[in-house]
């Protein structure tokens, strides 16, 4: 009867204990996630509060107009008044980004293809850690690389039509470094959910007597969909962020848009980058915040069209 | 007439034999049941009807399917594509791919090739119509597959497969995700399709094979041990291990 007694109390403080202890462990997740989502809540904060400054009235030195920042062609820090206009720059941004989005995309989504489903499995591990190798060079050693050899490509290119460029400094360069650097992005994503789809629905495609082609290209890369374009966003993502490769390759273009390949050109990364430790706290330092709060504009926008581009490809509609 | 003679069949996956001197009759427009106990062979050989077999590495078969055209099912001249649009097949658990109830029907025919409009679209209406999925579908083809529900999702898989007018139809476990209701669905919808379809199903459920089938084949580590009428087979069971197995005392 004691020890029958014992043993319940035994039970029940295990049973209290693992309830604490459940508990306990939510408390350790939950602290994470919020301690993670606010430092993005801060830095935006910070960004922007920062940022806004030289549009307010308040502000101690030359008031901007938001309108003439926004669609100006012109980045003239150097002039007297000095002329901050962010409007090519945009321009230049997304044009650079969409290009070396356009050229690596579906390179990476076959080479993911290929590494998924037809390569035999040795050289599958081998292309892997290529890949995973791709990934984790820094952005400083694309950028040397960059400037010691896409550049040189582009100005002997250029050559062949004659024309001059600086050095092989130009948006083209920017295009093909940045190809290069989103592709072990994109590439591992779609890797990663192109295996995740269920072998049963590529049974289902041969027993349909589709070919193992047919089968990859209209089941396979359908049903892995979701993380292929989550890829592309990240690459994407990278492509807008970089700052340090590209402007070792970019020039300083102060009007724009940069449209000829061949020219040199501006990205708002660059912009925010270059000479920041050559200035003094004031105006042009300020104006580097604002290029920010529009970095991150730019950066949401995209990511709601590629949700939108998402939900059109692959012939339906996500409900 | 048999759709399938099936002689001496041996199959080895690496070093274990799954299937083990195999010979059997599948006649057609007939419901053929496969039953016995786990790993005892019964999808193996379903599979081996539209050489899904090819795709594991390491397989060796021997032995002759006879088809109903006189050839050798893995002889060089039968195209293994051809062959699968002839005998469809419907998955253990439903796999409609993740696109619209319309584009899962036409899919089959749209990697034979075939764009017509029209066309597609009688042969989505009729297939439907056949898997008795019709009713329930035709004011939403666009939507996506994934959205059915389970037993539904079947009926699409078979409708999925009918698309491609095919001769055979191998079922293997159709019923064993679904619910009592979704099941009975299926098992009224193939009475109906045995009329114009020869039938194979496995089954672990012994009252199904009962309630469905016309012929059953009772499986026991790779070995078919007997096969006969099914009331035979549910009767009158020759065999001790097949009498043991459908009364419950082993499986």
């Amino acid at each position: 009867m004691i020890t029958d007694k014992r043993q319940k109390n035994k039970l029940a403080s295990c049973h209290r204990r693992k309830l604490w202890q459940d508990k306990v462990i939510k408390r350790i997740f939950q602290g994470s996630a919020i301690l993670a989502a606010l430092m993005i809540l801060f830095i935006y904060f910070f960004v922007i509060s920062r940022g806004i400054q030289p549009f307010l009235p308040s502000y101690d030195g030359d008031q901007q107009n938001v309108l003439s920042f926004l669609t100006g062609n012109r980045w003239r820090p150097d002039m007297n008044p000095p002329i901050y206009g962010v409007g090519f720059i945009v321009i230049n941004t997304i044009l650079t980004s969409l290009g070396a989005a356009i050229i690596s995309f579906p390179i990476s989504v076959l080479t993911a293809l290929y590494i998924a489903k037809v390569a035999p499995p040795k050289l599958r591990a081998v292309l892997t850690t290529i890949v995973e190798l791709l990934a984790a060079i820094p952005s400083i050693v694309y950028g040397v690389y960059a400037a010691g050899t896409i550049t040189g490509l582009v100005d002997d290119f250029a050559g062949l039509f004659g024309i001059s460029t600086y050095g092989g400094n130009s948006a083209l360069a920017v295009i093909l470094l940045l190809a290069i650097m989103i592709f072990p992005t994109i590439t591992s994503l779609a890797v990663v959910s192109i295996r995740a789809v269920d072998r049963n629905l590529e049974l289902g495609s041969i027993a349909l007597g589709a070919s193992r082609m047919e089968t990859n290209f209209k089941v396979v890369l359908t049903s892995a969909k979701s993380g292929i374009f989550a890829g592309l966003a990240l690459g994407l993502g990278r492509a807008f962020g970089e700052a340090t490769a590209v402007s070792m390759v970019a020039g300083n273009r102060m009007i724009g848009p940069t449209l000829n390949p061949f020219d040199i050109t501006r990205t708002l990364t660059t912009t925010i980058l270059t000479g920041m430790h050559e200035t003094s706290p004031g105006l042009d330092y300020d104006m580097r915040f604002s290029v920010g709060i529009v970095l991150l504009l730019v950066i949401l926008v995209t990511n709601l069209s590629i949700q939108y581009v998402k939900r059109k490809v692959g012939g339906i509609t996500n409900e | 007439m048999a759709a399938f003679k099936v002689e001496n069949i041996n199959l080895w996956y690496d070093d274990n034999q799954a299937l083990i001197d195999v010979s059997l009759d599948i006649p057609g427009n007939q419901v053929t049941a496969f039953i016995g106990p786990s790993g005892c062979g019964k999808s193996t050989l379903l599979r081996c009807f539209n050489r899904m077999n090819d795709l594991l590495p390491n397989t060796r078969i021997e032995g002759n399917i006879i088809m109903q055209d006189g050839r050798e099912i893995s002889d060089p001249s039968v195209d293994v594509v051809k062959l699968r649009t002839e005998v469809g097949m419907v998955f253990q658990s439903p796999n409609p791919f993740p696109m619209s109830v319309y584009d899962n029907v036409a899919y089959g025919l749209r990697c034979q090739g075939i764009k017509n409009k029209k066309q597609l679209n009688t042969t989505v209406e009729y297939s439907l119509r056949q898997a008795a999925l019709w009713d329930e579908v035709k004011d939403s083809l666009q939507r996506n597959a994934l959205k059915l529900s389970g037993g539904q999702q079947q009926r699409l898989c078979i409708a999925r497969a009918i698309a491609l007018e095919p001769n055979v139809l191998l079922m293997d476990e159709p019923t064993s995700a679904l619910d009592p209701i979704a099941t009975a669905k299926i098992e009224d919808l193939m009475q109906s399709l045995k009329r114009m379809y020869t039938i194979i199903i496995v089954t672990h459920s012994m009252s199904q094979a009962a309630r469905i089938s016309d012929q059953t084949a009772f499986f026991l580590l790779g070995k078919l041990i007997e096969v006969g009428p099914t009331t035979e087979i549910f009767q009158l069971p020759k065999d001790k291990r097949t009498e043991d197995y459908i009364s419950g005392k082993f499986g």
